[in-house]
Parts: structure tokens; sequence; C-alpha cells
């Protein structure tokens, strides 16, 4: 039988109690590319909403539509409509999460990727801090790929304010996005 | 060299994506790690009415349902770890998860709130319950979950890697990452570091929180409030053995886990001197 692995300890300095995650995944354009490849323009269409559109978009959903303007892009291709392309923001019980969805014209989602995930705890100074300690403290790898961002093991947060989030864009669409 | 790192909303959670590999278009190895993900979701949800597993929990008792092989190899893994913890960890709970609303009701049928290993089948390509219980994979798919997407990365000639899902990590090559455990009181504490493991974390609550919807369901009285994380080779064999040593008893935990392939890991103390 294959022995059980070990974690590997690593010097007291740099254990750091409640570090701050925050990693950026992808940037508007990166996010487009992802979500609709084929696509050759992104126009950007962002909407602006009125209180009562708020109130329909919320009473249609079951959750509320914070933000009055919404950042929207048509992705299209030799000027036809293939989608919608929209980026929105959540807030969890742990977690700042920016993320783009693509909605299909017929109103399926085509995927959701997120773009940045924050842990809402900790802090700037803590995030400086942690940088700082752990700079040359880590093993001797050839590449570091968590040098400021922790891996955290805990009971499995719910992805529930994300899915929450896009049916609600989905109820955004179904009103006031045209399929022309 | 960078690694490209994604992350999407699947298994109920937020799924972590890393992947390095100087001869590999990362880009297209993370988007099949994920679709690898995503089938196993579709296969083995128990929220997913048209699941595979779905389908063998709505089936006649006693009668045989053709599934995918990839259900059958987790229903498999999970019978025989059932078996070989003496039901510490139990895929026939669904029942009990059912009754108390974590879980949705898919049909007015009546199920028994637990059984035990005996109480489903597996043949070579299709599965059956003897006894009217309700299978739940929870305990083990998204640790499936995960090795199938570190395997996809492999496949696509990644170097190294790393998928998290919701806290069941599993990584890959010439790389080391610090891991932390949350606690109960919302603190990450230090583990250490990882290296060509699995690790995974699960969580005795007393109250549901819908904010992290697992629920532990013990053979006896509830297990007292606390937090383990488990560490093996593969990802659901450490996903499985969270469950166990949730369970098990302070005596005996630590042994037990080794003896099911695992090890317990704890904080590191004193972590400021």
């Amino acid at each position: 039988m294959k022995q059980i692995p070990h974690l590997l300890l690593v010097p007291a300095a740099m254990m750091i109690v409640h570090p701050a995650f925050a990693q950026e995944y992808l940037s508007v354009t990166q996010a487009q590319k992802v979500l609709f490849a084929e696509a050759d323009k992104f126009v950007e269409t962002p909407i602006l909403l009125t209180d009562k559109q708020r109130d329909t978009i919320e009473s249609n959903a079951g959750v509320s539509q914070r933000w009055k303007k919404q950042d929207i892009w048509r992705a299209e291709k030799n000027g036809h409509l293939l989608g919608w392309f929209i980026v929105d923001n959540v807030i969890g019980k742990h977690e700042f999460i920016t993320y783009a969805t693509a909605l299909l014209p017929d109103g399926k989602v085509k995927g959701v990727e997120i773009m940045v995930y924050k842990e809402t705890r900790g802090g700037q100074i803590m995030e400086e801090s942690w940088r700082k300690t752990l700079i040359g403290k880590t093993l001797a790898d050839p590449f570091k790929l968590d040098k400021d961002v922790p891996n955290i093991s805990g009971a499995t947060l719910s992805c529930r304010n994300v899915m929450n989030g896009v049916k609600r864009l989905l109820v955004l669409q179904k009103l006031l996005l045209a399929t022309e | 060299m960078t690694p490209v790192r994604r992350m999407r909303p699947l298994l109920g959670t937020y799924v972590e994506i890393s992947a390095v590999g100087e001869h590999a278009d990362l880009e297209d190895a993370i988007a099949h790690a994920f679709d690898a993900i995503v089938q196993i979701q579709h296969l083995l949800s128990f929220h997913e009415v048209t699941s595979d597993l779905s389908k063998l929990n709505m089936a006649e008792t006693g009668v045989y349902i053709t599934l995918h092989p990839i259900s059958i190899r987790v229903l498999r893994l999970a019978n025989a770890i059932t078996q070989a913890s003496m039901g510490l960890f139990n895929c026939t709970v669904g029942g009990t998860l059912v009754a108390k609303g974590i879980l949705p009701k898919h049909s007015p049928q009546v199920y028994l709130p637990s059984g035990n290993a005996d109480d489903i089948q597996i043949s070579k390509k299709q599965a059956k319950r003897n006894r009217p219980i309700l299978i739940t994979l929870d305990g083990i798919a998204k640790g499936y979950a995960v090795d199938c997407a570190i395997r996809t990365l492999k496949q696509y000639g990644c170097t190294a890697g790393l998928v998290n899902a919701g806290g069941d990590l599993r990584m890959f090559g010439n790389l080391s990452v610090p891991v932390y455990q949350r606690n109960i009181n919302d603190e990450a504490l230090f583990l250490g570091h990882l290296q060509n493991a699995a690790i995974a974390t699960s969580c005795v609550r007393h109250t549901h929180d819908a904010n992290f919807p697992a629920w532990i369901v013990a053979p006896d009285a509830l297990p007292k409030e606390g937090v383990y994380s488990v560490i093996a080779h593969s990802a659901w064999r450490a996903d499985a053995l969270t469950k166990v040593a949730c369970v098990a008893t302070d005596a005996v935990r630590e042994n037990i886990l080794t003896k099911l392939g695992g090890r317990l890991v704890l904080p590191v103390e004193n972590p400021t001197t």
C-alpha cells in the first residue's frame, strides 16, 4: 500500500491567521473571449434601470436588483446577435464575486465564469502582511502557484449567490433585451 | 511560468482549476477539466431529477437500472467505503436528509431514513436498491469530480495543476500550496503545504446554515461540533473520510482514518511563535 501523504510544514513565521484572498481570474475582454469565442464584435449596451423595472425584476426573480446600471454587451458575429455578455456582482457570506454570464437570445445560459473572487474577511493590511511574510519562505519550487492566494479547505461554501444572480439576469433579459 | 486559473460555479460551490504546462493549451485543458466536472454533476447529483443517481433512487426496489460506467464506479467506491468504515461513512442516508429538508424530495415514495452497504447491489453495468433507501453520493462525488478534473489536466499535457471544489482540493506536479482550514468560528487556520495529494474538510454543525449546505448524519447521536480535515492520495477518498472523521469518536478517529488510507490533519498550533 502506498504511504499516506503528509502535509509539509513550513517555518512558523509565515503562518498568518485570517488571510485575505483576492483573485482576478479574467478581465472583461478575456471573459468575453472565453464565453463567446466565435464573436467578432462586442457592442457595449449598458442598461440604466428605472425603480419600477428593478421592482419588476425583483418580483419575477425573487432576488433584488441592487444596481441601477447593468453592464451588458451584445456579442455579434458579422453583425448578427450571438447573445448577451453581462457582468454582474454578488455578495455572499464570505465572498464578493464579479462574474460574467453569456446568455443566448432564446434565454438559455451559455456559460458562467467567475472574473474576480474576494474573501470578504481579512483586509488589505492582512494581505500585505501575508505577502511580505511569505516571500522567500515557501519551498524552493520552480514556480509558486499560490504565492498570495491561500487555499481554504472548509465546509463547502454554497454558490447560490451566483446562481440567484444568473436567474436575475435571465429575468432582466426577458424583460429588457430585444432578440431582434 | 504563470499558471492559468479559472473559476466556475459548479457542484453547488465554486470550483477553481489552475494549470501549468509549457507545451499544453492551458485554456483548453482547463475547459475540458470543467467539462469532466459537469459530467459528474449530471450523473450523480441528488438535486438533478434526471441524473443517474435519481433514476436509481426512483426506480422500483429490487429492479436493476443500467447506469453510466462513471456512476457504477462511484457507487462501488461509496459502497466499499460504507462497508469498510462499518457505516461511519454511509451513502444510504438520503432519506434522513430529505426528511430534514436538506435534500429535495423528488418522489412521493416512502423511504427508510438510512440503510447499509447490503442495500445496494452493483453488477457490471447496473445497480439496484434492495430496500427503499435513498442513496446520496454527496459525501464522495465532489471528491471524485476533483479526481476526474485532475486526470483531464494530465491528459491534456499539464505538468502541474490544482483543483479546488469548495475545499475539496487536489494537486499534482512540482508545486506546493499553503492550505488553510476554515474552522467553525470562520477563522482560517494554517494547516501546512500540500504536494501531490488531496485534502478535504467537513464540519459538524448543530444548526443548518444555507451558506454551508452540507449536513453530517451520524449513526447514533449527533456528534459534537467540529471541523475535520483529511488528506489522502485521491480526492474521493479524502472527501469520504472527512465524514468518517466527523462521526468517529475521539478515541478511534485517527486509527480508523489510517486504516482507510487517510490522515487527519490539524491546524498548526501557536501560529505566531
